[in-house]
C-alpha cells in the first residue's frame, strides 16, 4: 500500500476524532452563545433564584431545579436499595439459574423504551397513586419517582452485578475457607473491595435520573412550583425545556432555556469528572 | 453480626427481586393486555389498503405507517452519519492516538456520552435557528436535524465499542500482521477490524436501538404528530416514540389509546429485538477470547 | 546422534552485526552493550534463563520493539542487504519485516483458510498473480514439511491445525517473502518431542536459503542443529563453552 493513502487514511482517522471530540464542545458554545443575553442583563442571579412567572417578566428555573433534585433524589432512594437487593441475589444468593435469569430480565429492560415506560405508567401507576393520596391527578413527584428508579435500576444491578463478579476470586476462597455464609461474604468481602464499583453505578444512575425527560413530562404533573410533598406536582429542568420549546417560538422566555441546557451540560461535566477519580473509566477501559 | 440480621438481609434481597419481577410482569402484561387486541392491519394503514399506502400512491392519515417510516428513514439516515465517523475516531483513539492527547478525548467523549438527550435535542434545535437566522429562511427543525443530532446521541456508542474493541485484543493478534510485514493501515483493515466486526456490529446495533427508542431528540428537531412521509430532508416527520408521547396527552377516542398501545408494542419488539442482538454479539465475541491462546 | 561441540574457527560473511545495543524495559537495562555477530546462512542459537532478554533481543532486530510500551533502543544492528550493512532504522517498517521474519514461540495463525493464511504476506504486498502466489504458497509449504498434510485441505480454517502444524503454518507463512532473516522464539517448546523434531529438522533445511537465530530455552533441542550457540548473560552475548 502506497504510503500516501497511509498518510490520507491516518489524517481522515484523526478529523473524525477531532470531530467527535469538538461536537461537545460545539454544545457548550451554542449553550453559551444561546445564554449570552441573559448574562449580559445581569439577571442570571435572580434567574437562578427566582420562580417562572412569564406574565412577571420573571424566569427563574429555581422551581424546576428543586423539581430535578427531588424527583431524582428519591428515584435512586428507591433504586438504589433495590438494586443491592437484587445484585446480590443475582450474584450471591440464588442459584445459577435463577440468577442468569433476573440477570437477563434486567438487560431486557435496558431495551425498553422510556417513553413506553411512561405511557403504561400514566395508565396503570398514576390512577393507583391518585387513589392512594385521594387528591390530585396521581401525576405527581412520587409516580415520576418510582417511574425514574424503575427506568435506572437497570444501571444499577448491571453496574453493581460486574463490580460483585470481579472481586477477586482468592477473597472470596478464603472467606468460604474459613466459614463464612454467602451473606457474610457479601458484606465483609463483597462491597468492601467492589465500593468502587458500587458508588460509579450509583453515580452514573444518578447522571441518568437526572438526565431523563420523559418520565417528568409525562407524569410529573409539571405544575411550576416548588414541590412540597410526594403528592405535589413538579416540573424538572428538562421537562421545562421540552414544554417551552412546544409552546412558543421567538419568544422572550426562550433564551431562559439555553440556561437550563448550560445548567445541564456543567452537571454532566461533574458527574464525568466524579466518575474519573472513582477510576470507573479505567475499569471500563480494561474490560 | 446475628443470623437474625443475615436473615434479614437475605429475605430483603429475595424481596427486591421478587418485586421487581412482579413490577416488569405487571407491565409488560398490562401492555399486551391493551395493546395486542389492536394489532391489526388498520392499526398500521388505517382507512388506506395497504398496497397504495405502501407504493406511496395515497396518504394515510390514521394510521401508524408514516410514523414507522419515519422512524426506519430516521435510523438509517442517522447511522449513515454516524457509522463512518464513529468507526473512524474509534480507530484513531485505539490505534493511533498519543497518549498526551488521549486523556483529553476520552473525557469530551465521555461528557458527549453522558449528555441528557434532551439537551442534544436543544443543541440541535439551536442549529436549526441558527441556520434559520444565517443561512436561510426555509430552514426549521428538520428531518436533516434530526438524524444529525440522532447520530451526536449515538456516536459515543459507537466509539466506545470500537475503541474498547480493539483496544483489548491480545498482543499477538496486534503484532501479527506487522510482523508479517503489514503496515499500519493493512493491519488495521486485513486483521484487525475483521476479527472484531462482531463487537463492532453489536456497538452499531445498539446505536440503531437508541435511534428508534429516542424521543427528546426528535421532539425538539422535527418530530410532529401529523406529516405523512417525509418528502424531503427539510420536511417536518413522523415518528413512533413521538407517536406514543403524543397521543398520551392528546388522544381523541379509546381507539386512538388503544393505537398508543399497540405503537408501544411495536417500539418495544424493535428495541428489545435489536438489544437482545446486540448483546448476543457481544457474547459471541467474549467466547472467542476465552478460547483464544 | 552424538552430541558434538562445534568449534567456530572461520566466521564466513556475517549477516547481522550488532555494536553497543542498549536496551531498557520498563527502567530496567535489559541489553548492555550488547555486541554480536551472526553467520549468514548458518543456525545461531541463543540460550539463557527464562526472562533474560532474549525475546526482547529477536523484537529489537525486526524492530517489534517497538510495539512494547516502554521499551527504548540504543546503538547499532546493521543487517547485510545485497552486499551493503544497512542500519536496521533506515528501512521501512514494512520493508524491514519481509527481510527480516518472526516465528513466535505460541502459534499465531490467523482466523482464516490454510491457504490464506501463508499466502497473506503477498496480499499485503500487492501481489495479485494468482498462479504465481498458488506456486508460492506450495513451495513453502513443502520445504515447512507441511504440504502433503494440508494440500487436500486448503480452504480449511487454519484454527483447525494442530499445534506442530499451527507452527510449521506459520514457519511457511513466513517464509513466503523470501526473507534474508528468520527469527524463531522457542519454535518448539508449545509442541511435544515428536512434533519439535520435525521442526528442527526443517530448521535445518532452510538454512541454505536463508539465516537463522533461534531463541531457545532447551539447549539440548535445537542445538543440535546449530552451527553457533550463544549465551545471553547480563545483557550481553557469550559463546557458549563446552559445558551445557
Amino acid at each position: 500500500m502506497k504510503s500516501s493513502i497511509e498518510k490520507l487514511a491516518e489524517k481522515g482517522f484523526l478529523f473524525s476524532a477531532l470531530l467527535s471530540a469538538s461536537i461537545t464542545i460545539f454544545i457548550l458554545s451554542f449553550m453559551f452563545l444561546f445564554s449570552l443575553p441573559l448574562f449580559r442583563g445581569g439577571k442570571i442571579v435572580e434567574f437562578l433564584r427566582l420562580g417562572w412567572n412569564p406574565y412577571e417578566g420573571k424566569f427563574g428555573v429555581l422551581p424546576m431545579m428543586v423539581g430535578t433534585v427531588i424527583i431524582a433524589s428519591f428515584a435512586i432512594l428507591i433504586a438504589t436499595p433495590f438494586g443491592i437487593g437484587c445484585s446480590a441475589l443475582i450474584s450471591v444468593f440464588s442459584q445459577r439459574n435463577f440468577g442468569r435469569f433476573l440477570r437477563k430480565l434486567v438487560e431486557f429492560m435496558t431495551g425498553i423504551p422510556t417513553v413506553v415506560y411512561s405511557f403504561v405508567a400514566i395508565f396503570l401507576l398514576v390512577p393507583l397513586v391518585r387513589e392512594i393520596f385521594q387528591k390530585g391527578t396521581g401525576m405527581c413527584v412520587l409516580s415520576a419517582s418510582i417511574m425514574l428508579a424503575l427506568l435506572i435500576l437497570p444501571t444499577i444491578v448491571l453496574f453493581l452485578t460486574d463490580a460483585f463478579n470481579s472481586v477477586p476470586k482468592n477473597y472470596l476462597n478464603a472467606a468460604e475457607a474459613l466459614g463464612a455464609t454467602p451473606v457474610q461474604k457479601l458484606i465483609y468481602v463483597i462491597i468492601p473491595s467492589a465500593w468502587k464499583g458500587i458508588i460509579s453505578g450509583l453515580v452514573l444512575a444518578a447522571g441518568r435520573a437526572v438526565g431523563d425527560t420523559l418520565i417528568s413530562l409525562m407524569i410529573a404533573g409539571n405544575a411550576l412550583q416548588i414541590p412540597k410533598g410526594l403528592s405535589d406536582a413538579a416540573r424538572t429542568l428538562t421537562a421545562h425545556i421540552a414544554l417551552i420549546i412546544a409552546s412558543d417560538y421567538e419568544s422572550p422566555e426562550f433564551k431562559s432555556i439555553f440556561v437550563c441546557g448550560l445548567i445541564l451540560f456543567v452537571f454532566t461535566m461533574l458527574i464525568v469528572l466524579a466518575l474519573r477519580l472513582l477510576g470507573y473509566f479505567e475499569i471500563l477501559r480494561e474490560r | 453480626m446475628n443470623r437474625l440480621t443475615e436473615y434479614g438481609i437475605t429475605i430483603f434481597s429475595w424481596i427486591t427481586g421478587i418485586i421487581l419481577i412482579g413490577a416488569i410482569g405487571v407491565l409488560l402484561s398490562f401492555l399486551l393486555y391493551k395493546g395486542i387486541p389492536a394489532l391489526n392491519p388498520s392499526m398500521i394503514f388505517g382507512e388506506t389498503s395497504p398496497l397504495d399506502a405502501l407504493l406511496l400512491k395515497k396518504a394515510v392519515v390514521d394510521g401508524l405507517f408514516p410514523a414507522i417510516a419515519g422512524t426506519i428513514l430516521l435510523i438509517i439516515t442517522s447511522i449513515i452519519w454516524a457509522i463512518p465517523v464513529g468507526v473512524a475516531s474509534g480507530i484513531y483513539l485505539a490505534e493511533y492516538c498519543d497518549s498526551k492527547w488521549k486523556p483529553i478525548f476520552n473525557f469530551l467523549l465521555d461528557v458527549l456520552a453522558g449528555i441528557p438527550s434532551i439537551l442534544v435535542g436543544l443543541f440541535g434545535f439551536a442549529i436549526s435557528i441558527f441556520l434559520h437566522r444565517h443561512l436561510s429562511e426555509h430552514i426549521y427543525p428538520c428531518f436533516l436535524i434530526s438524524s444529525l443530532a440522532l447520530a451526536c446521541l449515538v456516536l459515543p456508542y459507537i466509539i466506545r465499542t470500537t475503541e474498547q474493541s480493539l483496544g483489548n485484543l491480545p498482543f499477538s493478534i496486534k503484532t501479527t500482521g506487522l510482523a508479517l510485514g503489514a503496515s499500519r493501515l493493512q493491519n488495521i483493515l486485513f486483521i484487525l477490524i475483521p476479527y472484531n466486526l462482531s463487537s463492532i456490529i453489536s456497538g452499531i446495533i445498539l446505536a440503531i436501538g437508541r435511534c428508534a427508542e429516542d424521543t427528546a431528540v426528535i421532539m425538539l428537531t422535527g418530530a410532529v404528530a401529523m406529516a405523512g412521509i417525509p418528502t424531503s430532508v427539510l420536511s417536518q416527520y413522523e415518528a413512533i416514540p413521538f407517536y406514543i408521547f403524543y397521543i398520551s396527552s392528546d388522544y381523541n377516542s379509546q381507539e386512538e389509546l388503544m393505537k398508543g398501545f399497540g405503537a408501544s408494542i411495536i417500539l418495544l419488539g424493535i428495541c428489545v429485538f435489536l438489544f437482545t442482538l446486540s448483546n448476543i454479539l457481544k457474547r459471541k465475541v467474549a467466547i472467542r477470547f476465552a478460547t483464544h491462546t | 546422534m552424538p552430541h558434538t561441540h562445534r568449534k567456530v574457527i572461520l566466521m564466513k560473511e556475517t549477516k547481522i552485526k550488532i555494536e553497543r545495543l542498549n536496551c531498557y524495559y520498563q527502567q530496567k537495562m535489559v541489553l548492555k552493550g550488547c555486541k554480536g555477530a551472526f553467520e549468514e546462512n548458518a543456525i545461531t542459537t541463543i540460550i539463557g534463563p527464562s526472562g533474560v532478554g532474549k525475546t526482547t533481543f529477536l523484537m529489537v532486530l525486526n524492530r517489534l520493539y517497538e510495539l512494547i510500551p516502554n521499551c527504548r533502543v540504543e546503538g547499532k544492528v546493521e543487517i547485510k542487504l545485497n552486499g551493503r550493512y544497512l542500519d536496521i532504522h533506515s528501512l521501512s517498517l514494512p520493508a524491514l519485516r519481509k527481510k527480516i521474519g518472526i516465528v513466535f514461540q505460541v502459534p499465531n495463525p490467523l482466523p482464516m483458510s490454510i491457504f490464506k493464511n501463508v499466502a497473506f504476506p503477498l496480499r499485503l504486498s500487492g501481489v495479485k498473480d494468482r498462479k504465481y502466489i498458488k506456486e508460492k504458497v506450495e513451495e513453502v509449504l513443502k520445504d515447512a514439511i507441511l504440504w502433503d498434510e494440508v494440500k487436500d485441505r486448503l480452504e480449511d480454517s487454519a484454527l483447525k491445525l494442530s499445534g506442530g502444524q499451527q507452527q510449521r503454518l506459520c514457519i511457511a507463512r513466513a517464509m513466503i517473502t523470501q526473507p534474508d532473516v528468520l527469527l524463531l522464539d522457542e519454535p518448539t517448546s508449545s509442541l511435544d518431542i515428536e512434533a519439535g523434531l520435525k521442526i528442527e529438522e526443517l530448521l535445518e533445511g532452510l538454512k541454505k536459503r536463508c539465516t537463522l537465530i533461534i531463541v531457545s530455552h532447551y539447549a539440548d533441542l535445537t542445538r543440535r542443529i546449530s552451527d553457533h550457540v550463544l549465551t545471553l548473560k547480563d545483557g550481553r552475548f557469550r559463546e557458549h563453552g563446552n559445558s551445557s
